[in-house]
């Protein structure tokens, strides 16, 4: 928790230094920018790893399938 | 790559796209639609392919007085995985937003099922011809391990006269028992539907994954809030998931002559096998996931972006996997031997126990990631952190960035690089060592946990990879990515990872295509032209589900994009010709094509076909049509009264399953006639043998299990000459058609021996439009199909358990499924369908068709289970 605490306040201090406005954002709107610019793959890859892997598959709770090979 | 392409092209348009796509922002989690949040229809294929295993330097000899030390690689099929996935995102209004998505994984191959020293002969060698290892699940090998003082197991050197064991030789490193998993297809459907405000959204996400041994079902809420101007994002998520394992316990281990399936007598179920005296027996359990996660993403500067994220998630029931064995040995002191007892203290007897995990299990994910924009070559480097921690002990640590560099033309480039390490979860161990052989006796002298799953060993996985996108014209984006994974001990960060007989190497091949919706009607509308582009298919009436080359493209340079699926299956009781059969007529007829009494037959048999319909026309009268396809199906069968057949000898052990890519098809459609709203087309091409048709039954008791049957193989295995003609006409609100359509195989067998047979198909169809957007047809068809030319080459293989036993040809010959004659006939059936054609707004021209294909009348070649029916599903879209 307390590594979570310290990245909500680096966080804070982030937001309080950046004033990018909405008009300044077109190159934040590029697809290359997109958190995850190749989401399908990333779903595929990402379903590899879970099944090969035994952690850091993320919380989501997402169906995935068993992995039991 | 959409807002560089309007940047370039249309001045005011790329200026409106940039500040709607500004004014969404930081709506981070929609993916690469970020800029316009558009409509999508993807598909991708992926091909996951690892390593041959490594089996360890060993005597790879049955000689023990004459070991030959080798390095040796598993000679079986190593794990391929082939995936398919059809993604949807739809904006039903402007504030209500649907996702849709469709998964289907099927693999094959041997993957590792336990752990055991080298000597030990996890891995026997099975078949004719293969000299070097092969595997079986062979866990009662008989031969000794010995151990030194340590408890650590060495190699033997023996007297040649006496044969006792004179001196120790080495470590006796551990080695992966390998076994192949039968075939099995994994689907999953899941969904998720969201409402936005302006600075919040709500989204409900659901879905259902299922193959035979795990099914789950899976929920969850997501919240999004925007603040400061949308600069910072915070998402809040709880999932739950609840699912189901129902594994089959190999047989070998049931009888526990070969294994033992620890404290699990409650996690059993046991059910009879239709016309045999045997059972299958199932691991069955139940395991619940809760789950929550916040993220944060923030904009940090007008070039970059950070995220940081927790997630925790608490599982609990049945987290064991079910086909990991544990092997144990009880230590039997050696008396009376020559040799110095440092070096060889002990003999050994051993027996493998399924494994045990604990019931509960809690995870904490904690991530962190930074997306910086580079000015001097428009790049974006994505650069990502997670930690994971759960309470089995398990910490891991991935890193992970991204280079995705636009190249222009609308090419971009994407190098990536990852690395992953783990810690071991606290009860796993290669094998397990007991003082006493009487404590393998019973599962109470286990540790109450023990697992030797490589997964929850310590190692470190490096892998790197590359992704090429392209955007057309039009909307339509391709992309293509290749991984290379491995995965070694010697990686491990902060650990000793574990020794490399767990190494191994993965690739990871994809393909994907985009139809980006909204803006190909975007591209359209700034074209100047009309619309009735999205109406194409409108040149004639809609035509049933089922179909094929119907539609033809009547515009240079127009593109159709279609996805069709098509399940079958056959059911209920055997027949000859037209006759219903009785079980003794097919025992003493039914498989006289290998002159022997049938023993089996099936129960039921379903299909399941997806097929990707991809069309462009260079010219008015030329359409050209590439159609990839994917198959799965599932067989169960049964033994025919008054036959006990045996669960293991009649390939009656499982459900018999396969899946992958199936054939691939490549056709040219040439107009012949167009007017007075009437088309005359005709259709040639070919088909390509993509689909596999060597496919094996899995070993049971260490014996091979032969081709499995012509009907589950996944292609035709010959190139194949398809010509069609179609007719089709349409007068106001009423549509009619008629079609011939044959297929010539053009080799006389294929790889594995055998042809199937020419078939020739005639349709007619008429349809009524009963209102503007809905049709009905009726359809009749005819088909005739010749049988099986050739048989199965034969194929050589193990026959006994424990013994290189071989038998020069062990295909399976006793069903009636395994005669080639037993394929084919003639085939009336009835199709009703009903076709949707969006008429207007932005999905106009969009069709969604079904139809039902209603058996008749039959008359087959030999002895054949009754067809049960036909579903046909399509959505075309033509622009």
């Amino acid at each position: 928790m307390k590594l979570l605490f310290t990245l909500f306040l680096l966080t804070s201090i982030c937001c309080g230094c950046a004033e990018v406005k909405p008009w300044e954002r077109g190159i934040l709107a590029k697809p290359h920018m997109a958190p995850d610019p190749h989401p399908l793959q990333s779903e595929l890859r990402g379903h590899t790893y879970s099944s090969r892997e035994a952690g850091g598959a993320g919380a989501t709770g997402s169906g995935g399938g068993c992995g039991c090979y | 790559m959409e807002a560089d392409v309007a940047v370039i092209d249309k001045k005011p348009v790329a200026l409106q796209a940039l500040t709607a796509a500004a004014l969404l922002l930081p709506g981070l989690n929609s993916g690469p639609a970020l800029a316009a949040e558009d409509d999508e229809f993807s598909f991708q294929y992926g091909h996951y392919q690892e390593s041959d295993r490594n089996l360890g330097s060993g005597n790879s000899s049955q000689d023990i007085l004459n070991p030959v030390t080798t390095n040796i690689k598993s000679n079986l099929p190593p794990i391929t995985v082939d995936s398919l996935q059809a993604h949807s995102k739809l904006r039903l209004t402007d504030r209500i937003k649907f996702e849709v998505n469709f998964i289907q994984d099927s693999w094959s191959g041997a993957t590792p099922i336990s752990t055991a020293p080298s000597s030990w002969g996890g891995n026997n060698f099975t078949r004719l011809g293969e000299t070097i290892s092969g595997a079986s699940p062979y866990f009662a090998t008989g031969k000794p391990v010995y151990f030194d003082a340590n408890r650590k197991p060495v190699n033997t050197i023996r007297d040649p006269n006496t044969l006792d064991v004179i001196a120790a030789e080495g470590i006796n490193s551990p080695v992966h028992t390998m076994a192949m998993a039968s075939p099995e297809t994994r689907q999953e459907g899941n969904f998720k539907l969201s409402y936005e405000w302006d600075d919040a959204a709500l989204s409900a996400r659901g879905g259902i994954s299922s193959e035979p041994d795990f099914q789950s079902r899976f929920t969850g809420l997501g919240l999004k809030l925007d603040f400061n101007q949308k600069r910072t994002t915070l998402d809040i998520g709880a999932s739950y998931s609840n699912a189901y394992t129902r594994a089959l316990i190999a047989s070998d281990i049931i009888n526990g002559q070969y294994g033992k399936t620890s404290n699990f007598d409650n996690h059993k179920v046991t059910e009879d096998i239709v016309g045999s005296s045997n059972q299958r027996t199932y691991f069955t359990g139940s395991r619940e996931e809760w789950g929550g996660n916040v993220n944060l993403t923030q904009v940090v500067t007008a070039q970059s972006l950070f995220n940081t994220g927790v997630g925790f998630t608490h599982s609990a029931g049945y987290l064991e996997n079910p086909y990991k064995y544990v092997t144990t040995f009880g230590l039997i002191p050696v008396v009376g031997s020559t040799c110095d007892p440092s070096e060889i203290m002990y003999c050994s007897a051993a027996v493998t126990w399924s494994e045990q995990r604990p019931d509960n299990r809690n995870q904490v994910n904690l991530s962190a990631g930074w997306v910086q924009h580079i000015p001097l070559v428009d790049a974006a480097l994505h650069l990502d952190y997670n930690f994971f921690h759960d309470d089995w002990d398990i910490n891991a640590h991935t890193f992970s960035g991204d280079w995705v560099q636009p190249l222009g033309s609308g090419w971009s480039v994407t190098p990536r690089i990852r690395y992953y390490s783990q810690s071991a979860a606290d009860f796993y161990t290669p094998y397990l060592v007991f003082d006493n052989p009487n404590q393998l006796d019973s599962y109470q002298f286990l540790p109450s946990n023990f697992s030797s799953d490589q997964r929850l060993s310590a190692y470190g996985a490096l892998s790197g990879g590359l992704t090429i996108s392209k955007q057309l014209a039009k909307g339509i984006r391709l992309d293509a990515g290749i991984e290379y994974y491995t995965h070694q001990g010697s990686l491990a960060m902060g650990v000793d990872g574990e020794d490399s007989f767990a190494d191994f190497s993965y690739y990871l091949a994809n393909g994907s295509l985009n139809v980006n919706i909204a803006q190909l009607g975007r591209s359209l509308t700034e074209g100047g032209e009309h619309a009735h582009h999205h109406h194409a298919a409108q040149h004639g009436a809609p035509l049933p589900a089922g179909v094929m080359f119907g539609h033809m493209l009547h515009e240079a340079d127009a593109v159709m994009v279609g996805y069709r699926y098509m399940y079958s299956r056959e059911h209920g009781h055997l027949q000859n010709g037209s006759q219903e059969v009785s079980d003794q007529t097919v025992i003493a007829q039914g498989c006289n094509d290998s002159n022997v009494t049938c023993r089996t037959a099936p129960m039921y048999m379903d299909m399941h076909m997806h097929m990707l319909d991809l069309m462009y026309a260079p010219t008015d009268w030329l359409n050209l049509m590439l159609m990839p396809q994917f198959m799965n199906m599932d067989m169960d069968s049964r033994g025919l009264a008054g036959i006990d057949a045996s669960e293991h000898a009649d390939h009656l052990h499982d459900v018999h399953s396969t899946g992958g890519i199936a054939d691939t098809g490549i056709y040219a459609m040439f107009k012949a006639f167009q007017g007075y709203g009437q088309n005359l087309h005709v259709t040639l091409g070919v088909s390509a043998p993509t689909g596999d048709t060597a496919i094996e039954m899995s070993r049971v008791h260490g014996a091979d299990g032969g081709y499995t049957h012509y009907g589950m193989q996944l292609g035709s295995g010959t190139w194949d000459f398809k010509p069609s003609l179609t007719y089709s006409g349409k007068l106001d609100d009423w549509g009619w058609g008629a079609q011939v359509s044959g297929t010539k195989r053009m080799q006389s067998q294929n790889d594995s021996g055998y042809a199937l047979g020419d078939n020739l198909q005639t349709t007619a169809w008429g349809s009524y439009s009963m209102l503007d957007w809905l049709t009905a047809s009726v359809r009749g068809i005819y088909t005739t199909q010749n049988s099986i030319r050739g048989r199965f080459n034969p194929l050589a293989g193990n026959i006994e358990h424990g013994q290189p036993t071989v038998s020069p040809d062990v295909n399976p010959k006793q069903s009636t499924a395994d005669q080639p004659g037993n394929y084919g006939g003639q085939f009336w059936d009835l199709g009703l369908g009903l076709n949707a054609t969006i008429p207007d707004g932005k999905f106009a021209g969009h069709q969604f068709s079904v139809e039902w294909l209603q058996p008749m009348m039959e008359n087959v070649n030999g002895y054949q289970l009754e067809r049960y029916g036909t579903l046909n599903a399509t959505w075309i879209y033509m622009f």
